[in-house]
C-alpha cells in the first residue's frame, strides 16, 4: 500500500477555559488515500469540527495541540508554525456549513473568486475574473458570466454555498474538507450540492473528508466512515460495513435510534438515553459508557484502544456489538436489570445479534 | 412503558454530572474595591451633618491657599474655608444629583423604552421620534435652557435637568435590549399561555433587560457627577453651597492653580476615583450576570 | 400546485380543529408581501396527529404560528370548538389559549434565560390562578417527573441544562394547562441526533397520557412520518397532498412530494431516483408563479399548469388527496 495522502497521528486538542480545560480531541488517528472520500460522522461536541479545523490551521491561538498532521509528506503543523502561505486555500482547503460567513457581503461573487487567485496563484485581474466565470459554470451556476457581477445576498442559499465551493476549488486543492456542507439548505437542494461534490471529486481526483452529524447524507456518498464521540473516533470502517455490521454500541444505537422512511408510522423508537459528554476534566473510562446498554466495569477504569481489524474495520470498544463478547455483556447486563454504569435496562433487543 | 420509563432516571444521572455549580464566578477584587469605596464616600456624606467637621462656609478658618496639614487635612481655599470639609459636603450635593438625575431617566426612560420595543409599531414610533429629540437637542443648551427658566437653581433642579438628559439613553438601551428579547422564543411561549402583556413585560422582558440598564445606570452616575461638574463651570450648578464642580471651578482659576493647586486637586480627586468606581463596578456587574445561555 | 378546494376536510364530528382558505402575508417594505400561506383547508381529529411537512419557505410554520395567532391572518378562518380563532382577538382570544400550546424549535431560545425552570413550567398555572388546574408544588412536581427531569433541579435556571433537558421543560410547561392540542414546531430539529428519539418517545407517551391532539411542523420527512396519521405536504405557502401517514408515503401522487421522497440522503423506496432531478431554486414567495406553484421546478409541466391552479382531488375512497393537474400515475394497488 502506497504512502495515505493524509494521515492523522494521535491528535490531541485542548480548550483552556475559565471553567476547566476542555479536551476536544482525544487521541485522533486516521489515513485518507488519494481520492478517497472518507466521511466524520458525529454530534456537537464530538470534535469532528475542532478536527477540520486542526487540519485548516483554524484553532485559536489558545488551542493547545499535540499529534501530527502528515499531508503528501509534509509536516501539517510545521507549516503552520512556519507561517507557510499558499497551503491552506490551495492544496487543502474547506467548505463551511454557512456560505454567508464565508462570503463578504460587500464584495461580488466574481470579485472573491478571483481574489483567491490573484493572491495565490498570481494571476492578473481579467485572467482571474475569466478563470472565475469558468469555475462557477463547472460547479452548475446558471449563468456564471451575470453571477460573476452579483453580491453573495442577491443567490440562494444553495447558488450561494455552489460560489463557497468555487471558491474552495479555485486553486485545484488536493484534499478538500466539506464541514456541515449541506445542513443549511434544504433536501432538494442537498442532493444537488452532494452531486456536485461527488462529481468534482471525480473529475478532479481529489480527496475529500464530508463532515456531517447525518449518517444518512455520509453512507450515501463516502467510502470510508469515522465515527466521533466525545473527542475520539470510536469506530471506522467502509460505508456498507459500518452499516450492515456496526460494531461500537455507540454507532449501533445511534443508527436504531434514528427513525428510518421505510418503517411505519408510529414505529417505536430506540433512543440513546442520557446526553453527551461533558468535555471538561472527563474521567477516565470510556465516554460513551454511561449510556451504554452494554457497559461492564472494565469500561469504567479504562479508555478502550483501538480493536479490529487495522485500516479496514476498527473501533474503540471492550465489549462489541455485534460479537460474542458484546452478546455476553448485554446478556449480563439484561440480566441484572442494569449495565455498570447503573443504567437501567429491560428488552433491549438491539445489537446483541 | 418499558424504554420510557426509564428515561427519567437516566436523565438525573447525566444531570448530577453537570459541572456547572461547580465553577462559581467570581466579581473579582477590584470590584470590591470599588465598592468599598464607594460605600465609604455615601455613608461618609450621610454622616455630614454628624461628624465633627468644620462648618463648609465659614471663611477665614484658614488663611488664603493654606496648604494641607494638621489644621485641614486638604487644607484651605481662597477663601481660607476648609476644603475637606468642603469636599464632603460638596460630596452630597454631587451625589444627589448623579442619583437623583440617573433614577429620573431610569424611571421614566426604562419602561418607555421598553414599551417601544415590545409594541412597536406606533408606540415605537411616537416614543422613538421623542427619544430623538432629545438627543438631537444639544444638552448643554437643554440644561441652560430649563436651569435659567427657574427662579432658584435649587438641588432638585439641576438634578431633575440632567434627569431629563438621562432619559433618552436609558430609554434607547432598553429598548434596543426589548427588542432583541422581545423576538425570543420564551416571550412567544409566554402569550401562548395566555400571559397579559404587563406580565410579558414584567416577568419576562424585565428580568432580561434590568442587568444591562443597571450596569448603565452605574455609568450613568459616574457621567452625570462629571456633568454637574460642567453644569458648574458655566455658573448652572446648584446655587447654594459647595459642590465638587463648583469647587473644582474656584480652584482653576490662574491664580488658586498657582498659588493654591490642592483646592482644586482634592475634589478633582475624589471625583475622579468616585466616577472609576462606579465605572469599573458597572462593567463587572454587567460581566457578572451575563448569563450563558448554554452550558454546553 | 396548488392546494385550493376543500376536498380534504372531513365531515367527521371527531374533527378538532378545522383550518379553511387560510392566508398569511407579511409586508417586506415598498408595498411588497411575502405570500407566506396562500389558500390552505385541512382538519385535525381528535386525537390525531397531523404532520406538516416541506422545505423553508413553504409556510408550515406559518401555518402553525397562525392557528394560535402569533401571526397575523389575512383571510380564512380557523374552527375549534365553535370559535373561529382567526377573528378572536383580546380576552376571548386569551382565554381558549389555554387549549392550544406549543413547543417551539429552539429549545434554549423558548426558556426564559433568567428564570428558575420551576416558574417556567408553572408560569400557565401562575397566570390562570385555578381556571386551568391548581398550582402546587406537587403539580409542578409531577410535570417535571413526566416529562423526565428530577424535581430537585427546579431551581436552576435553563442554561444548566442540555438542549434535550431544555426540550423537556419545554413540554412541561406546555402540558402544564392542560392543554388540547399542541403544535409542535420542528421540536427536535435543534437537538444532537442522539437525543431526538429521546423527545419523539416523550412526545409520543404525552400523547397517549393526556389524550393530545398533535400539529408536528418539520423538514425532516423521516421523522413527519414516524410520528404523523396524516401527513401535509406544503410548498410556497399550498398543500400538495394530503394524506394518511403510511400511503401518501407508499404511493406519492404529486411530484414534488416525489421529489422530496427521491432527494433525502436515503431515498424512500417507493420513488424513482430521477423523482428528484428538480431544479434546486425555489421561486420568490413574493411573486409566486401563477397556476400551479411547483411549475418552475417540475418535470411533468403542460399549458395548463402555467394558467389553472389545480384544485385538490381525492385518490379513490382512501383518506389521499392530491391538487395536480398530472399526478404520477401509480398502476400497482388501485
Amino acid at each position: 500500500m502506497s504512502e495515505p495522502q493524509l494521515s492523522v497521528r494521535d491528535l490531541t486538542v485542548r480548550f483552556p477555559t475559565t471553567r476547566g480545560v476542555v479536551q476536544a480531541l482525544n487521541g485522533v488517528n486516521f489515513d485518507l488515500e488519494k481520492g478517497q472520500m472518507l466521511g466524520i460522522v458525529g454530534e456537537s461536541g464530538s470534535g469532528k469540527s475542532v478536527t477540520a479545523k486542526t487540519l485548516m490551521n483554524l484553532l485559536p491561538r489558545t488551542a493547545e495541540i499535540e499529534g501530527d498532521v502528515i499531508f503528501e509528506g509534509r509536516d501539517v503543523r510545521k507549516l503552520a508554525a512556519d507561517g507557510t502561505q499558499h497551503f491552506w486555500g490551495v492544496e487543502m482547503t474547506m467548505v463551511f456549513q454557512d456560505p454567508m460567513t464565508s462570503l463578504n457581503p460587500v464584495k461580488k461573487c466574481g470579485e472573491q473568486i478571483a481574489e483567491t487567485l490573484r493572491y495565490h496563484l498570481g494571476r492578473t485581474k481579467k485572467e482571474a475574473i475569466e478563470e472565475a466565470v469558468d469555475l462557477l459554470g463547472q460547479v452548475g451556476l446558471p449563468e456564471p458570466a451575470k453571477r460573476v457581477d452579483q453580491y453573495p445576498h442577491e443567490l440562494s442559499g444553495g447558488l450561494r454555498q455552489r460560489v463557497v465551493i468555487a471558491m474552495a476549488l479555485a486553486c485545484q486543492p488536493s484534499l478538500l474538507i466539506a464541514d456541515e456542507p449541506t445542513t443549511a439548505v434544504d433536501v432538494t437542494v442537498q442532493r444537488h450540492i452532494l452531486n456536485l461534490l461527488d462529481r468534482l471529486r471525480e473529475e478532479r481526483g481529489m480527496s475529500m473528508i464530508l463532515i456531517t452529524h447525518d449518517l444518512g447524507v455520509a453512507r450515501g456518498r463516502c467510502d470510508d466512515i469515522a465515527v466521533m464521540y466525545a473527542g475520539r473516533i470510536v469506530e471506522r470502517s467502509a460505508t456498507e460495513t459500518l452499516f450492515s455490521d456496526s460494531r461500537h454500541p455507540y454507532t449501533d444505537a445511534l443508527l436504531r435510534s434514528i427513525p428510518r422512511i421505510d418503517q411505519p408510522s408510529h414505529t417505536r423508537l430506540e433512543p440513546i438515553p442520557g446526553r453527551p459528554p461533558e468535555l471538561i476534566n472527563p474521567p477516565v473510562r470510556c465516554a460513551y459508557s454511561p449510556r451504554c446498554r452494554f457497559a461492564q466495569p472494565d469500561c469504567l477504569s479504562a479508555i478502550p484502544d483501538v480493536h479490529g481489524v487495522r485500516g479496514m474495520h476498527e473501533f474503540a470498544c471492550f465489549h462489541p456489538a455485534n460479537t460474542d463478547r458484546g452478546r455476553e455483556a448485554l446478556a449480563a447486563n439484561v440480566a441484572a436489570g442494569k449495565t455498570a454504569a447503573g443504567l437501567p435496562i429491560a428488552g433491549y433487543a438491539g445489537g446483541g445479534g | 412503558m418499558t424504554a420510557d420509563a426509564q428515561i427519567p432516571e437516566i436523565d438525573l444521572v447525566a444531570l448530577e454530572e453537570a459541572p456547572d455549580d461547580a465553577v462559581k464566578k467570581s466579581l473579582g477584587i477590584g470590584f470590591w474595591i470599588s465598592v468599598a469605596w464607594l460605600v465609604l464616600i455615601v455613608v461618609i456624606s450621610l454622616l455630614a451633618p454628624v461628624l465633627p467637621l468644620a462648618d463648609p462656609e465659614k471663611i477665614g478658618l484658614g488663611s488664603k491657599f493654606q496648604s494641607p496639614g494638621g489644621e485641614g487635612w486638604f487644607g484651605f481655599d481662597s477663601n481660607g474655608r476648609d476644603v475637606f470639609s468642603r469636599v464632603i459636603w460638596g460630596s452630597r450635593v454631587s451625589l444627589t444629583v448623579g442619583f437623583i438625575a440617573v433614577v429620573a431617566g431610569l424611571l421614566i426612560g426604562g419602561p418607555l423604552g421598553m414599551m417601544a420595543g415590545y409594541f412597536r409599531g406606533w408606540v415605537d414610533r411616537v416614543v422613538s421620534f421623542a427619544f430623538l429629540i432629545l438627543l438631537s437637542f444639544p444638552a448643554l443648551i437643554l440644561a441652560l435652557l430649563i436651569v435659567n427658566s427657574v427662579e432658584t437653581r435649587s438641588l432638585r433642579v439641576v438634578a431633575l435637568t440632567l434627569g431629563v438628559l438621562a432619559i433618552a439613553p436609558v430609554g434607547r438601551l432598553a429598548r434596543a435590549n426589548t427588542i432583541v428579547f422581545a423576538e425570543r422564543e420564551f416571550v412567544q411561549a409566554a402569550r401562548v399561555v395566555g400571559a397579559k402583556n404587563t406580565r410579558i413585560l414584567t416577568r419576562e422582558l424585565l428580568p432580561n433587560v434590568l442587568i444591562p440598564m443597571g450596569a448603565l445606570a452605574l455609568l450613568g452616575v459616574a457621567i452625570l457627577i462629571v456633568a454637574e461638574g460642567g453644569l458648574a463651570f458655566l455658573g448652572l450648578s446648584v446655587e447654594e453651597g459647595a459642590t465638587w464642580g463648583k469647587m473644582i471651578l474656584e480652584g482653576s482659576s490662574p491664580g488658586a492653580l498657582k498659588d493654591g493647586p490642592h483646592v482644586a486637586m482634592f475634589p478633582i480627586g475624589i471625583m475622579f476615583l468616585t466616577v472609576l468606581a462606579l465605572n469599573y463596578a458597572g462593567d463587572k456587574v454587567r460581566e457578572f450576570f451575563d448569563v450563558r445561555e448554554t452550558a454546553f | 400546485m396548488a392546494g385550493t378546494g376543500h376536498a380534504p376536510l372531513r365531515d367527521d364530528p371527531n374533527v378538532l380543529l378545522a383550518v379553511r382558505d387560510l392566508e398569511v402575508e407579511f409586508p417586506v417594505g415598498r408595498g411588497a408581501v411575502v405570500h407566506a400561506v396562500s389558500g390552505i383547508s385541512f382538519d385535525v381529529a381528535e386525537g390525531e396527529t397531523l404532520g406538516i411537512v416541506g422545505e423553508s419557505g413553504c409556510g408550515k410554520s406559518t401555518v402553525a404560528k397562525s392557528i394560535i395567532r402569533l401571526n397575523e391572518i389575512k383571510a380564512g378562518s380557523v374552527d375549534y370548538q365553535g370559535h373561529d380563532l382567526a377573528k378572536l382577538e383580546g380576552e376571548p382570544l386569551r382565554k381558549v389559549r389555554p387549549d392550544l400550546q406549543m413547543i417551539f424549535q429552539d429549545p434554549i431560545s423558548s426558556l426564559n434565560p433568567r428564570r428558575k425552570i420551576r416558574d417556567v413550567i408553572s408560569e400557565g398555572l401562575a397566570v390562570w390562578g385555578d381556571e386551568h388546574g391548581t398550582w402546587s408544588q406537587d403539580r409542578i412536581e409531577e410535570l417535571m417527573l413526566a416529562v423526565g427531569i428530577d424535581p430537585k433541579f427546579g431551581d436552576r435556571r435553563p442554561h444548566q441544562f442540555s438542549g434535550g433537558q431544555c426540550q423537556r421543560i419545554g413540554i412541561a410547561r406546555a402540558l402544564a394547562l392542560d392543554p388540547k392540542v399542541m403544535i409542535c414546531d420542528e421540536p427536535v430539529s435543534a437537538l444532537d441526533v442522539s437525543v431526538q428519539a429521546q423527545v419523539l418517545n416523550l412526545l409520543e407517551d404525552m400523547k397517549q397520557r393526556y389524550g393530545l391532539t398533535l400539529l408536528f411542523i418539520s423538514h425532516d420527512l423521516s421523522v413527519v412520518k414516524n410520528v404523523s396519521d396524516r401527513i401535509i405536504v406544503m410548498y410556497l405557502g399550498k398543500a400538495c397532498e394530503i394524506g394518511d401517514a403510511d400511503e401518501l408515503y407508499e404511493n406519492p401522487r404529486h411530484p414534488y412530494t416525489r421529489a422530496l421522497l427521491a432527494s433525502i440522503p436515503e431515498p424512500a423506496p417507493t420513488v424513482d431516483p430521477s423523482d428528484g432531478d428538480i431544479d434546486g431554486e425555489l421561486p420568490s414567495p413574493i411573486n409566486p408563479p401563477k397556476g400551479c406553484r411547483f411549475n418552475t421546478r417540475c418535470q411533468h409541466t403542460t399549458d395548463i399548469c402555467f394558467t389553472d391552479e389545480p384544485k385538490m382531488q381525492r385518490v379513490g375512497e382512501l383518506d389521499h388527496y392530491f391538487a395536480c393537474h398530472h399526478p404520477v400515475e401509480i398502476s400497482v394497488g388501485l
